[in-house]
């Protein structure tokens, strides 16, 4: 047993207002520079929609993630081999059409310009070309709030095997959001199937990092990421990604996307797991089991034996002390109410989405009595379980009701204690729950304070580099990141 | 004044631009190591990206290798073939493959003219090795007639010189005097792109990550040093 331990999210999409509070801070922090102004290391979609970029779920188009062949994992993009011999030109990788074309708006013209005809108006233009455009196709979020055609966004993946039609109509239709950003996987495809080695992942916190000095820039990493969350800046011509804010992480504070979430919908701890069973998880046959089977990775960190073998494995105590109080153990492992997203892809990923719920349909007409006369059935969630569990695990549904029965059991035995004021215990009955267990799950789900939601072990000074050095200057400090530093050297610049 | 040139380019010119070439490799890799990559403009535009970018690699590659032959003594060749027939077989290979590669850097020089986002992202830099790679192959492949036209002695006499220059010996340059202009300018823009190579794009050559296929497992995981 090798254990390890991982810095993982959970994000609460029952309480996700789609605020897009998460994706700017993040641009602002990390993305704001030439190259990268199409790249979103968090973007939130709505769902239904194809997504950005387009229909990244659909990896028969993008063949991103691993597949199994005879029995054997390998990237579903090809072997080394079968990387190798496309790095003159990937066939599998986005073109900046597929996020969108980067635009800017031609503010001078307002206060430089002379005097207008017109009302004056600041258009915009491309900043790959320089040019104006006529008309914004596209943009980071251009399906925001069911924005196009049904026709359209119903292509997406996780319509498979539902009966998508009655979903186009307005009195069925419905949306959830989705915020994204790199999943730090256990079993990344972006590692494996970057030739150069430039990408790796943190053995202390299982960060998943480009090292910027060795990307060569041959862009496999780009097409085998299924979650398309690496970003090949046009500029730099090396590839980026989410860092998980490692730098906050490191002195114990949350990603940026997490401190500035509004809904508080966003928790970040830690999870022990064995990492020499990853390839076996990964491995297996169903693609339904694949939830199940990662499951079975995490060690309980309140077993008195895991704490004695993690300490002689050289795993600091504040890490094991979080991993205790972990909010991610609890609702991913305890609980069993967040999900990792998209398993079937065997990436392992480490970010965990709890379900939303979503309002009763046609309860009347279905005639159909809720669970003790108060819960209703979750197959008369607005949201069709089926969707969800396409997203979350794989087309099973079982666990996504389960999950979805415990959050409204939840909700039920709070109402009953705050509003009722008479604690009604039998709305818990066949969800596993105790009413301790409730109440804590309300704590942490509903409440969710600051300490509960962000239980991070800052890393050891004694390890830590004299970064003083470093004082003042830019983490992407290529081409102008901060600062214009081009022309360095007789090499030009870099 | 014609030997004095021509002294000055095929005996004493191809050590200075080794001499140059060695010093911006070692200074590159050990000063610059970030910026030794591949330079893509892929995401950009489709724009026939791939066929152009397939043909001119596996061409070149394999036209590149071609030229090494010149290094090989003649009594070591002679072992398997005549000078005649290695001529045959270079001439064949460098035909067949020096078109893919021609083929492809036009397709990929008409790319970077037309397409305006690859356009705008273009350097003086990525136009001048573009050109002087298209000018480079164009001669290579119009030297192929020469070849094929000269005699044998003429073809042994290229190898020659290519192995009296790596052995650092006098007067190497007298081997080929009496060539074509042709092969004159194809070899001093040769040595013109080795000369520059170490200050150019063109270094992603060497970081080709063949360690790819050595590297024993799929995944990578740093310790904290």
């Amino acid at each position: 047993m090798q254990i390890r331990a991982q810095i993982a999210m959970v994000l609460n999409l029952d309480k996700c207002i789609g605020c897009h509070t998460c994706s700017v801070t993040c641009k602002n922090v990390w993305t704001s520079r030439k190259g990268v102004e199409y790249a979103w290391f968090n973007n939130v979609e709505t769902k239904p929609g194809i997504g950005y970029p387009d229909d990244w779920e659909n990896q028969e188009k993008w063949k991103g993630g691993w597949k199994l062949d005879k029995e054997k994992l390998k990237p579903r993009m090809g072997n080394k081999t079968g990387i190798m011999k496309h790095i003159f030109a990937n066939p599998n990788m986005p073109f900046i059409d597929d996020y969108y074309e980067p635009f800017t708006f031609n503010y001078s013209i307002l206060h430089k310009g002379s005097k207008f005809k017109t009302p004056p108006s600041a258009r915009p233009y491309s900043i790959l070309t320089g040019k104006p455009m006529e008309k914004i196709e596209k943009s980071a979020n251009w399906e925001d709030n069911l924005g196009g055609s049904f026709e359209k966004r119903s292509r997406e993946k996780n319509f498979d095997e539902v009966q998508k039609e009655i979903y186009g109509e307005f009195e069925n239709s419905f949306m959830m959001y989705l915020p994204r950003l790199c999943e730090h996987c256990l079993n990344p495809t972006c590692v494996a199937a970057c030739p150069s080695g430039a990408i790796y992942k943190r053995e202390e916190d299982g960060i998943v990092l480009i090292d910027q000095s060795r990307c060569r820039g041959w862009r496999m990493c780009v097409s085998a990421c299924p979650y398309k969350k690496i970003y090949f800046n046009w500029e730099t011509q090396k590839s980026e990604k989410c860092t998980f804010c490692y730098p906050k992480i490191e002195v114990g504070e949350p990603t940026i996307c997490s401190e500035s979430c509004v809904g508080r919908i966003r928790y970040i701890g830690v999870l022990l797991y064995d990492a020499d069973k990853i390839l076996e998880a990964a491995s297996s046959k169903n693609e339904t089991d694949l939830y199940n089977e990662h499951l079975k990775l995490f060690l309980d960190p309140n077993d008195p034996e895991i704490i004695k073998e993690a300490e002689k494995q050289g795993i600091a105590h504040n890490v094991l002390e979080a991993a205790k109080n972990s909010p991610v153990y609890k609702m991913a492992i305890d609980w069993k109410v967040a999900f990792p997203l998209h398993p079937e892809y065997r990436t392992l990923p480490m970010v965990w989405y709890v379900p939303p719920l979503s309002p009763v349909v046609n309860a009347a007409e279905s005639g159909k009595i809720g669970i003790n006369g108060i819960l209703p059935d979750v197959d008369d969630l607005r949201i069709p379980n089926k969707y969800l569990a396409n997203m979350f695990t794989a087309g099973d549904e079982a666990p996504v009701k389960d999950a979805l029965k415990r959050m409204l059991a939840m909700r039920a035995y709070m109402r009953s204690k705050t509003v009722d004021k008479e604690v009604n215990t039998s709305v818990l009955e066949n969800t596993g729950l105790t009413p301790e267990e409730t109440e804590k799950m309300y704590e942490l789900m509903a409440i969710a304070n600051y300490n509960d939601r962000y239980v991070i072990p800052t890393s050891h000074r004694e390890y830590a580099k004299d970064a003083f050095g470093y004082k003042a200057s830019c983490g992407f400090s290529d081409n102008g990141g901060c600062g214009n530093d081009k022309l360095k050297n007789l090499f030009g610049g870099l | 004044m014609e030997n004095y040139i021509n002294n000055l380019l095929f005996t004493y010119f191809p050590h200075i631009a080794f001499a140059v070439f060695w010093f911006g490799l070692i200074t590159r890799f050990i000063v610059a190591n970030k910026s030794i990559q591949a330079k893509s403009t892929q995401i950009l535009a489709k724009d026939g990206v791939r066929k152009g970018n397939n043909l001119f690699h596996y061409g070149i590659i394999i036209v590149f290798f071609g030229h090494f032959t010149l290094f090989l003594p003649e009594e070591v060749y002679h072992i398997v073939m005549s000078t005649e027939t290695k001529r045959m077989i270079a001439l064949i290979f460098g035909t067949s493959f020096g078109i893919v590669t021609f083929i492809g850097m036009l397709m990929l020089f008409r790319r970077r003219l037309s397409n305006e986002r690859v356009r705008f992202a273009s350097s003086f830099h990525d136009y001048f090795i573009l050109i002087l790679l298209i000018v480079e192959a164009g001669l290579g492949l119009a030297s192929v007639v020469t070849t094929a036209n000269g005699t044998v002695s003429e073809y042994a006499a290229l190898g020659e010189w290519a192995q009296k220059i790596i052995t650092f010996q006098p007067n190497a340059g007298d081997v080929i005097e009496g060539h074509s202009i042709l092969y004159k300018i194809h070899f001093t823009i040769g040595l013109v792109i080795f000369m520059i190579f170490p200050y150019t794009k063109l270094m992603h050559i060497l970081v080709l990550p063949i360690a790819y296929f050595l590297r024993s497992s799929y995944q990578l995981i740093r310790r904290r040093v």
